[in-house]
């Protein structure tokens, strides 16, 4: 399930999508292709915003669905310090997330994003938070539940917890190239059966997004390798090279422990003129005309 | 100021980006002269500076923005500099003598379990006072200044309350009054088993949230007379900038500045 099928198609009803970024590599161009791509399916895309504007988390979005995305204003004041927030990271449970989506009108399954959950992780225990999450995905209200975690913020542990509950878990990482990035996709079904892909993407000023070519790939490679492969058999004072007469003379040499067909006839045929072994059965001997050799396979 | 390092930088007094959250830190090595060369630079821009002092007396500022040009008493006397002097100011708050409004910013002094609410409400004074200089100066957009942030560690301050700490800074002083924004984090040797509490969790969270990363380290090869280190500059997102892009560069420090070159072009080599 590579990570552009994911962002058109979205997760199945209970989804959690993850996206794992790091200093080296931002996940939230990724993250706005997920918004633009719920948008642009006609779904209900509610942003908890704690960590950045609405203008930049909004910038390049397509314009004429904008009216199905609804940012609740937790940033510049997700703490509740100047009282000019809609929406405190205190608040993060499912009963007020929950009523919040049911206010906004023609409330059907919506989309919910949250930008970030580490800023959610550092004010709220693990535990509750991972009930909180499970709550809001059998909950019925939301469809799919998206979220941004910086993966180098929190103990090995919680990410660990976190990516357990998810559905689909994106990592980014830098690529070689400064121009893409490096997107680990790891999906798993109902089922239980796990893919798991590994691509190049960049994101587009109108926020969707381009794979490139997968890693690995022959004739992709980004970065030229400045091999020059130096000829041992020059410049020495003894000759290494072979005349032409001499390599096909080489090639022609049996070697001892190969069986070519000419060594198993020379072998197995007596050759003329040589002794022959005469037998001639006593009555005790149990002669058996069968050859006990027979069932090799020389 | 630095006129190499503004041409890196490429921003110079009259011109440069706004709403800007500028990372400097440092692993070994002293990154506080680029805190100097920010303070001259933004004091010669006009803008209205607010400088949390928490590691340096005002006369030590002083004595080296001299060398450099500016006259902080001067800047301090007309309103352009609030200068929040943090070792004089936290004798009073432990002894507890002092209860006038100046101490609340250091009430992590005595309740470092509370979080620095109290230190983002003076920041937010200071930047949204408007000039009132003489004759009416009205000064350029609000700069805030904190030399140096780790030190709240050692106070007992969590990493996570210093990082709600910044946000609120961030979302005032950058994202609100377009404003920038210069802090400086010092950094320890960096552990294996780097999941606690510390610096370099400090660092990297504020390297999520920052637009420019300054990182001064020492020289990997050890101590040269003539190289006093190097510096990794990181321009992380920014409208134009999408792509995350490093450069690493030289620099020398002098009694009246500071030199920057590329890798292997000092003078002492070439």
């Amino acid at each position: 399930m590579s990570v552009e099928s994911c962002v058109l198609q979205g997760a199945e009803a209970g989804g959690f999508i993850l996206i794992q970024d790091t200093v080296k590599c931002t996940g939230r161009g990724l993250l706005k292709c997920f918004i633009n791509a719920a948008l642009k399916r006609g779904e209900d895309v509610h942003v908890l915003g704690f960590e950045s504007p609405e203008t930049e988390v909004c910038a390049g979005l397509d314009r004429s669905c904008v009216q199905k995305l609804h940012f609740h204003k937790g940033f510049p004041d997700p703490l509740g310090w100047t009282r000019r927030s809609s929406f405190t990271v205190e608040r993060f449970a499912s009963q007020h997330i929950t009523q919040l989506i049911k206010d906004t009108q023609q409330a059907k399954a919506s989309v919910l994003v949250v930008d970030s959950l580490s800023l959610v992780l550092r004010h709220h225990d693990p535990l509750v938070f991972c009930q909180t999450l499970q709550e809001l995905r059998k909950g019925g209200v939301i469809k799919t539940i998206i979220g941004l975690l910086h993966s180098d913020l929190h103990q090995q542990g919680i990410v660990g917890i976190v990516c357990y509950l998810a559905s689909t878990v994106i990592s980014v990482a830098p690529a070689n190239n400064e121009r893409h990035s490096v997107a680990k996709t790891t999906r798993r079904t109902k089922s239980g059966k796990v893919m798991q892909e590994e691509e190049y993407f960049s994101v587009c000023k109108d926020a969707t997004l381009s794979v490139q070519a997968k890693p690995r790939q022959p004739g992709h490679v980004q970065k030229e390798r400045d091999v020059s492969e130096a000829d041992p058999t020059s410049n020495l004072t003894f000759n290494l090279r072979l005349s032409e007469e001499e390599r096909k003379a080489k090639e022609k040499v049996a070697l001892p422990f190969v069986f070519s067909q000419e060594k198993k006839s020379a072998l197995l045929k007596p050759t003329p003129g040589s002794g022959r072994i005469v037998y001639e059965p006593d009555d005790n001997d149990d002669f058996d005309e069968e050859d006990p050799d027979d069932d090799l396979d020389v | 100021m630095f006129p190499e390092l503004n041409s890196i930088l490429n921003s110079t007094p009259d011109s440069f980006k706004s709403s800007d959250f500028i990372l400097v830190s440092d692993r070994r090595a002293d990154a506080s002269f680029l805190i100097h060369h920010h303070l001259s630079f933004y004091l010669r821009a006009g803008c209205k500076v607010c400088f949390l002092g928490l590691v340096q007396s005002f006369s030590h500022y002083s004595a080296v923005g001299q060398r450099l040009g500016v006259s902080l008493a001067q800047a301090r006397e007309k309103g352009q500099l609030v200068f929040l002097e943090g070792l004089k100011n936290s004798i009073g708050v432990i002894l507890q003598e002092d209860t006038s409004q100046e101490t609340q910013p250091l009430s992590y002094l005595r309740t470092p379990g509370a979080g620095l609410e109290g230190l983002f409400r003076f920041v937010e004074r200071s930047v949204r006072q408007s000039g009132d200089g003489d004759a009416g100066e009205s000064w350029g957009p609000p700069v805030l200044l904190i030399d140096d942030l780790s030190v709240l560690l050692s106070l007992g301050v969590s990493v996570g309350a210093i990082l709600d700490f910044t946000l609120y800074c961030q979302a005032t002083v950058c994202s609100e009054l377009q404003g920038n924004m210069v802090i400086l984090v010092r950094c320890e040797e960096e552990d294996a088993d780097d999941d606690e509490e510390g610096s370099n969790l400090l660092r990297r969270g504020l390297v999520h949230q920052c637009n420019l990363a300054l990182h001064v380290e020492g020289l990997p090869t050890g101590y040269c007379r003539d190289i006093h280190g190097q510096m990794e500059v990181w321009w992380r997102q920014g409208e134009e900038t999408i792509y995350n892009q490093r450069k690493i560069f030289h620099f020398k420090v002098h009694d009246k500045g500071a030199s920057f070159f590329a890798r292997g072009t000092s003078s002492a080599v070439l």
